[in-house]
């Protein structure tokens, strides 16, 4: 019977030898991830900031909205209609990508880069730059939207909504901002930028980035109330984006992994390219503004209708129509977020309207060179070219608009800035939102009796923050719409 | 009865065996059950007046020496009456022994693997026995519980071939999702994790359903299942107990008239979809009457008149014509080929069993299927009278095919709403072309759906082992002591793959999923009972508990394949490779005294200290205590009447903690494998040579996080009439769930998505009732039927201060199911606007329809009771076994009824199709806060039902989810021993066996209403969108024992 004790004794000895080696402490001690890290390198955040942030409004705002403003006739489960595409997982994943993954990672590089002093004021003013740049695109989608109170979970759990006004401002504050602390990095010491996939640590180009963007934001402000015109006028004397060198964009390489949407959406749904499997055409709007316009052949290719034949809105086009072209739709296709162009068209308008001195039809055709300069080979990876002298043979065509009413100016200034926004959605957007140029009617079968105005706000968030307002209906103009 | 006393000696003769004398006369015998002659094991023989004594073995056999002859013997057993045999002049003494009504009591399996008389307990178990788990056998064994046990509600999520099936232990205590019991097998706690694969990561989007942990159990292989169900039963388990625990005790090895056993059970099953929609067959696809053959889902084209039109897919010229029963064309006939065969034996030595089984199923989704292989072996060993060991090894091998997928945003999505009323879906027929085309797709979007299941492949291949082994030491009769170690062992390996030229994917992508769990569980516990006199009774019992569970998981996600099937990443231009792991260690002491006054008192303390890896270093410890107490009345009070032949009152009181999942605490940042966009269109990093971290969206809790905290109270009652031909037991329970340690859904405008804190409070109360009745017992035929009767009202008494709304589980078109202070867990979502005194809905002049109003609660997500109604026929050798199943009250929001109707595909949708609409219990504003009824006509009938969801506003598709399910039937027949004659063969069975014959009652149209999106893994009941059919399964079962 001894011999039973002992085997008893060894079997417990064994169970507890095996199943607890060390103390219980240790046991427990192992509540660490080993998989993530407890602090990363600005240079690593900002990297996913900026490519997430590009290619979800890629694929949301783009991929899914292009036919709001009729860059294009159709795209799939598209809101142009109003109801519950306008709202629902579109808002719930744009919304969710700019707060929380967008804000809340700039936030924390910010936060730590003015904690290290002026060395890193690079670091906080690109960081400042980005948020006000996603403000923007928050406040063009949803209008009001937390702004003073978002971020600080701690002290507001359920952020109130601000009004457009209020984050408007807030924008120009945040490019004001960023631009004091790039105006105050030493001379020497900068911490490195190396996470910069945009101007690759170039401050200069980043402070006209800011200062650009706060002219955008003041142009919108300035639709409702133009007290702001004297700050409009001290920005065009700040450097802004005034060449194509200076355009702000994320560039794809096109490589496997590193493509653009719109064409992986092009792969995703069938054999080829655009051209060939015809999901996006030209809608009729901008056919027709582009008629004479040599960027309607870097944009589209033709159907065997001939004349650039487009498709009717909410129609796929097919090959009898015309449809964008492979120099649009590729692989390497930049997403740009800001172009001279952009810059120069406002200064045109703002001289059309008096409120600064310049020469209208001078400044509009200066932009139009611009855009026309940038799609004809300024652009990374153009697949078609326009010569210095066809440029400057098409801008020479260009009737004279010095001699027009206001009006008729701003048409041409109007459609001009339309063009210029081409495959940039929330610029788009906001630019027939703002101006009303060109006239964009409701999409047949609109549930809307207008253009889609603005998106229903994120589920999660009208859910979890009881402080949400009311939601408007989806051809409800926004504030700076006047 | 008598198996149940068989199971009783049988554990009496292991503990209390003693050393027979080797000395003067020896006496032997057979002790057999007056009732139905069969032996009786384990019984106590003792010499009267002596201490000389033994016990009968498993054939019901005894040897003893006595030193004189003469003298009587006296045997006992529980639940037995004494029986005094005088010796006199013989050397054999048979006795026949009768049943004792008064001291008649069960043993039940309880915490821990112990067993215990029921008349002690104080609180409510209950349990379903292995034959009746073996009526109508399913993939999934806790579908077999449905309608059987009190207590518990069981959902099937889905007619997916291995799918998911959740259970709910008296209601929903737990904000977090907790709301999982434990399942224990055979002593040892085993994973019945919900591991969703998507490449989302989501369970909407393209969920595919591979069946929770617990699934693989196989029904051939248990004695029994007992559901522990308040926190006084559960608490020696801890805190992985607060949701109940499911104890699962397999079939052990026995010897059958003294000779090994064999079993052979088979049986062959047809399933065929449960429920199909209502179809109309008037209207041809296409759109407002226009007919279009490129539609793919929609019916509202033109009137069907057999007009001659371009079919689809063929684009032949054909008259126009109905296919009533085309989704007879896609789905299919499904079998399910059940076999199990048993080797087992046993003596006083020891005993083992075998057992291996094999459940082959094709399902109702072309090219779905399922195999697994189960293999268990058990043994225990006697090696003296002090020390015993039993050890359990099983082996399941599940491989599947062609899941079904969920949800939306994903191209494998195929539904019953998209059953075109004109399409022939023959001609999808075939899918695939020689050089590897899809072919037959409508629209650019659209996928061949007979492709999608034929050349996108889902394909699980599932190893599980579990293995236990524990040892006994006696050192005294007293006093024992046990150590048990388990470990359960899970590679879980998915493959998903989308063939090159699938709509959305046309560039070929696949998916590996490698998935690996384990457990560790070692159980040291010693127990003590001494007898402190003739009235009391004390028994102790201490011990640890150490558990660690581990997760790792390895993710491949491949795109843009060069050749197409070759699923290799060196063919793939785009490889991210993704990382899971998580670990978590829980250690426990435990103890519990019960005394026991004369048999019909006993009061039981127990108390238990966990410390958790999981939870902050100074919060990490945490105890809770419970008490119970179980007083027979009948005994108390010297009832003796024929009419209540045993009562017992029981109250018992707990508290358990809780702790949580693994890195909850602190700030992290994670490197980022891919920036991801709508339609799965991302982004690898690095990207343009730099890598990507993004900060986590759970904002953690720090340091600050306490356990969860439980507090249980319950009360019952079991009352036996009648000699025990009526059993009525009855519960009332009630449980206080507060700090809750939960991921808080936050606006995202903070920053965070969730923020894990300790908030809120769940109050769940209920009673249950079972009333188990032998209507008839005569020789020849009984007729037992139990009722079981469930309630369970969890309530949320608040949450987070300043929150009025937690997100329990979300859906797509803004429904949602939410925790709101007051009330049980809620719909939520988009109302119709409506003018506030009449109730009525405010229509749009616009267009006649309605118009999105605010969000609101809809109701509760959970029964208000469920009930089982199951019957037992037995005529000769006749066994007829029914169970209904009915649930009360509810809600569910069903996308797919919906979709049905804006499709036009629907009955609803056929009548006045060419004909107006008024929406007349509508109203119209007349602006000046005043109404008036409405009279603006719906332009088509089109319009209508596409226009029921204006702003996402989902009321019209939400409904009472209440229903009445004939769930069960078996049929089976004995053969007589007179027909099988002398020979090896001890018995032949067969039957019938069926699940699911009929939806005898259900206010949801068109689909089982018991279907949901999220599955066993969430606690999203009362959402369903896409769900693959349930099935009704019909089949012939054969058993043969030799």
């Amino acid at each position: 019977m001894k011999s039973m004790t002992k085997y008893f004794i060894v079997v417990m000895a064994m169970v507890v030898i095996l199943t607890i080696p060390i103390s219980c402490s240790d046991q427990l001690d192992i509540n660490t991830n080993p998989l993530t890290a407890s602090s990363a390198d600005p240079n690593v955040v900002l990297p996913f900031v900026i490519v997430q942030y590009s290619n979800r409004k890629t694929t949301e705002i783009g991929l899914r909205m292009m036919d709001v403003w009729q860059h294009i006739s159709n795209i799939f489960n598209s809101p142009k209609g109003g109801g519950n595409a306008a709202g629902g997982f579109l808002s719930g994943n744009f919304w969710g990508m700019l707060y929380p993954q967008a804000i809340k990672n700039l936030v924390l590089v910010e936060n730590e880069a003015k904690a290290k002093g002026v060395t890193n004021n690079n670091i906080a003013a690109v960081a400042i730059t980005l948020r006000a740049l996603v403000f923007y695109d928050i406040t063009a989608c949803w209008e009001s939207a937390p702004f003073t109170q978002a971020m600080n979970g701690a002290q507001f759990p359920s952020p109130e909504f601000d009004d457009q006004e209020t984050i408007l401002n807030g924008i120009v504050d945040l490019c004001d901002e960023a631009m004091a602390l790039i105006d105050a990095m030493p001379a020497t010491g900068n911490a490195l930028l190396t996470g910069d996939l945009i101007y690759n640590g170039d401050m200069t180009l980043w402070r006209r980035f800011a200062n650009s963007l706060k002219l955008r934001v003041l142009m919108m402000i300035r639709n409702k109330d133009t007290s702001v015109d004297t700050e409009i006028a001290a920005t065009l004397g700040q450097p802004l984006i005034e060449t194509n060198a200076h355009a702000a964009m994320l560039k794809y390489s096109g490589t496997a992994g590193n493509v653009n949407a719109w064409l992986q959406l092009v792969t995703a749904f069938g054999t080829g390219s655009n051209e060939t499997t015809n999901y996006c055409g030209p809608s009729p709007v901008i056919r027709d503004l582009l008629e004479g316009d040599p960027r309607l052949e870097l944009w589209c290719v033709d159907g065997t209708n001939g004349n650039y034949e487009a498709s009717d809105i909410g129609i796929f086009p097919n090959a009898t129509k015309a449809r964008i072209s492979n120099n649009v739709i590729r692989g390497n296709l930049p997403d740009a977020w800001f172009l001279p162009a952009e810059v120069t068209l406002y200064r045109a308008e703002l001289a059309a309207k008096g409120v600064i001195a310049g020469n209208v039809n001078d400044l509009y055709r200066q932009g139009v060179t611009l855009s026309l300069q940038w799609w004809g080979g300024a652009i990374p990876g153009a697949q078609k070219t326009l010569t210095p002298t066809e440029i400057s043979n098409y801008v020479n065509s260009l009737p004279d608009i010095t001699g027009l009413t206001q009006n008729e100016q701003l048409q041409a200034i109007g459609e001009e800035q339309y063009l210029q926004t081409f495959w940039m959605p929330i610029e788009a957007w906001t630019h027939v939102r703002r101006t009303k140029i060109p006239d964009i009617q409701a999409a047949p079968g609109s549930t809307i009796t207008t253009m889609l105005k603005r998106l229903q706000w994120s589920p999660t968030e009208v859910s979890a923050n009881p402080n949400n307002p009311i939601q408007q209906l989806t051809d409800v103009p926004m504030w700076f719409e006047n | 009865m008598s198996k149940l006393l068989r199971i009783l000696c049988t554990a009496a003769y292991v503990l209390y065996a003693v050393i027979a004398y080797s000395q003067g006369t020896r006496i032997s015998g057979r002790v057999t059950a007056a009732d139905d002659g069969s032996p009786l094991p384990g019984v106590n023989v003792l010499l009267k007046g002596t201490t000389i004594g033994t016990a009968t073995d498993s054939d019901g056999r005894y040897a003893l020496s006595i030193p004189t002859p003469g003298g009587s013997l006296l045997f006992s057993f529980i639940g037995l009456q004494t029986t005094e045999a005088e010796i006199g002049e013989r050397t054999v003494v048979d006795v026949s022994m009768i049943s004792d009504a008064t001291q008649l009591t069960e043993v039940v399996v309880t915490a821990l693997g112990i067993e215990r008389q029921s008349r002690e307990l104080g609180y409510a178990v209950s349990g379903v026995k292995s034959e009746d788990l073996l009526v109508a056998r399913e993939s999934n064994i806790l579908n077999q519980l449905q309608g059987k046990v009190t207590g518990v509600t069981i959902t099937q999520s889905s007619g997916n071939l291995g799918g998911s099936t959740k259970i709910l232990v008296r209601g929903i205590t737990s904000l977090s999702g907790r709301n999982d019991p434990l399942w224990v097998l055979d002593g040892v706690p085993i994973n019945n994790a919900h591991d969703n694969t998507s490449t989302q990561n989501n369970r909407i989007t393209g969920n595919r359903d591979f069946a929770n942990g617990a699934s693989v159990i196989n029904p051939d292989d248990v004695e029994s299942i007992t559901v522990l169900k308040g926190a006084a039963a559960t608490a020696l388990y801890g805190s992985r107990a607060a949701a109940g625990v499911i104890l699962v005790t397999t079939k052990k090895g026995k010897a059958s008239q003294g000779k090994a056993t064999v079993t052979f059970n088979s049986s062959l099953r047809f399933d065929n979809l449960f429920r199909t929609p209502d179809y109309q067959n008037q209207y041809a696809g296409g759109s407002f009457f226009k007919y279009d053959s490129s539609f793919v889902a929609s019916s509202w084209g033109e009137r069907i008149e057999g007009q001659l039109v371009t079919e689809s897919l063929t684009g032949n010229v054909v008259p126009l014509q109905a296919y009533p029963d085309n989704i007879n064309d896609f789905y299919r006939q499904g079998k399910s080929l059940i076999n199990n065969i048993s080797f087992s034996d046993g003596n006083e030595k020891g005993d083992y069993r075998l057992s291996v089984s094999s459940l082959n199923q094709t399902g109702i989704l072309p090219n779905a299927a399922l195999d697994r292989l189960t293999a268990s072996f058990n043994a225990g060993m006697k090696h003296s009278e002090k020390l015993k060991s039993r050890f359990g090894l099983q082996y399941i091998n599940t491989q599947s095919q062609g899941t079904g997928v969920q949800g939306a945003n994903d191209p494998n999505i195929f539904g019953v709403t998209s059953f075109v009323r004109s399409t022939n879906y023959n001609n999808y027929k075939p899918w695939i072309d020689a050089n590897g085309n899809q072919l037959g797709t409508a629209g650019p979007t659209d996928n061949n759906p007979f492709w999608i299941q034929h050349e996108n492949k889902n394909e699980r291949d599932d190893e599980r082992f579990l293995a236990n082994f524990e040892t006994t030491y006696n050192p005294i009769q007293s006093l024992s002591f046990t150590a048990r170690v388990g470990y359960d062992f899970d590679n879980d390996n998915r493959l998903i793959t989308n063939r090159v030229g699938t709509r959305s994917r046309a560039t070929g992508d696949f998916l590996i999923d490698k998935i690996k769990r384990t457990q560790a569980n070692v159980d040291i516990i010693g127990t003590y009972f001494k007898d402190l006199n003739q009235e009391f009774n004390l028994k102790l019992l201490g011990g640890f508990n150490y558990n660690k569970r581990h997760f790792s998981s390895e993710t491949l996600f491949s795109q843009n394949l060069a050749v197409p099937e070759l699923f290799n990443p060196a063919n793939a231009s785009v490889n991210t490779p993704t990382r899971g792991f998580a670990e978590q260690v829980l250690l426990g002491v435990f103890g519990e005294a019960s005394l026991s006054y004369k048999n019909w008192a006993t009061l039981s303390l127990t108390a238990r200290n966990d410390w958790s890896s999981t939870l902050p270093v100074d919060n990490r410890s945490y105890f809770y205590p419970s008490a119970s107490l179980a007083v027979v009345l009948t005994d108390a009070l010297d009832i003796k009447s024929n009419v209540l032949n045993y009562a017992k009152l029981r109250i018992s009181g707990a508290q358990v903690g809780n702790d949580t999942g693994p890195y909850q605490l602190d700030f992290q940042f994670f490197p980022v494998s891919q920036a991801t966009g709508q339609y799965s269109l991302n982004v690898n990093f690095p990207f343009a040579g730099r890598l990507g971290f993004g900060a986590a969206n759970t904002l953690p809790a720090g340091s600050a996080l306490l356990p969860e905290k439980t507090t249980n109270y319950e009360f019952g009652t079991e009352l036996q009439f009648f000699n025990s031909r009526i059993v009525l037991d009855a519960a009332y329970f009630y449980s206080s769930n507060t700090d809750q340690i939960i991921s808080l859904t936050i606006p995202p405008s903070t920053g965070f998505s969730a923020r894990v804190l300790n908030a809120g409070e769940v109050v769940t109360s209920g009673v249950e009732i079972s009333l188990d009745a032998s209507v008839v017992k005569t020789s020849n035929f009984s007729w037992n039927s139990i009722v079981n009767f469930s309630h369970a009202e969890s309530k949320v008494e608040r949450l987070a201060p300043g929150l009025d709304r937690f997100l329990i589980a979300s859906e797509f078109n803004n429904i949602q199911v939410v925790a709101v202070p007051g009330k049980e867990y809620q719909l939520f979502g988009t109302s119709y606007l409506r003018d506030e005194t009449s109730g009525r809905i405010i229509i749009n002049p616009q267009d006649g329809l309605p118009q999105a109003g605010p969000l609101k609660t809809f109701g509760s997500v959970l029964p208000d009771f469920t009930m089982g109604f199951i019957n037992n026929f037995s005529f000769k050798g006749f066994t007829l076994s029914t169970t209904i199943d009915w649930r009360s009250g509810g809600l569910i929001s069903s996308t797919t009824a919906g979709t049905l109707w804006s499709n036009g595909n629907s009955t609803e949708t056929a009548i006045n199709r060419e004909g107006s609409y008024i929406i007349t219990a509508g109203v119209l504003a007349n602006g000046d806060g005043t109404f008036r009824d409405n009279d603006i006509p719906v332009r088509t009938t089109q319009t209508f039902w596409q226009g029921l969801t204006p702003g996402g506003a989902a009321e019209s598709q939400i409904f009472d989810a209440s229903f009445v399910k004939f769930r069960e039937l078996g049929l089976s027949y004995s053969f007589p021993k007179s027909l099988i004659g002398n020979t090896f063969v001890k018995g032949i069975q067969v039957g019938i066996e069926a699940r699911n014959l009929a939806l005898l009652y259900s206010k949801v149209p068109h689909i089982d209403p018991e279907a949901t999106l999220f599955g066993a893994g969430a606690d999203g009941l009362g959402v369903e969108r896409n769900s693959v059919p349930s099935t009704r399964s019909i089949g012939f079962n054969l058993r043969i024992t030799l």
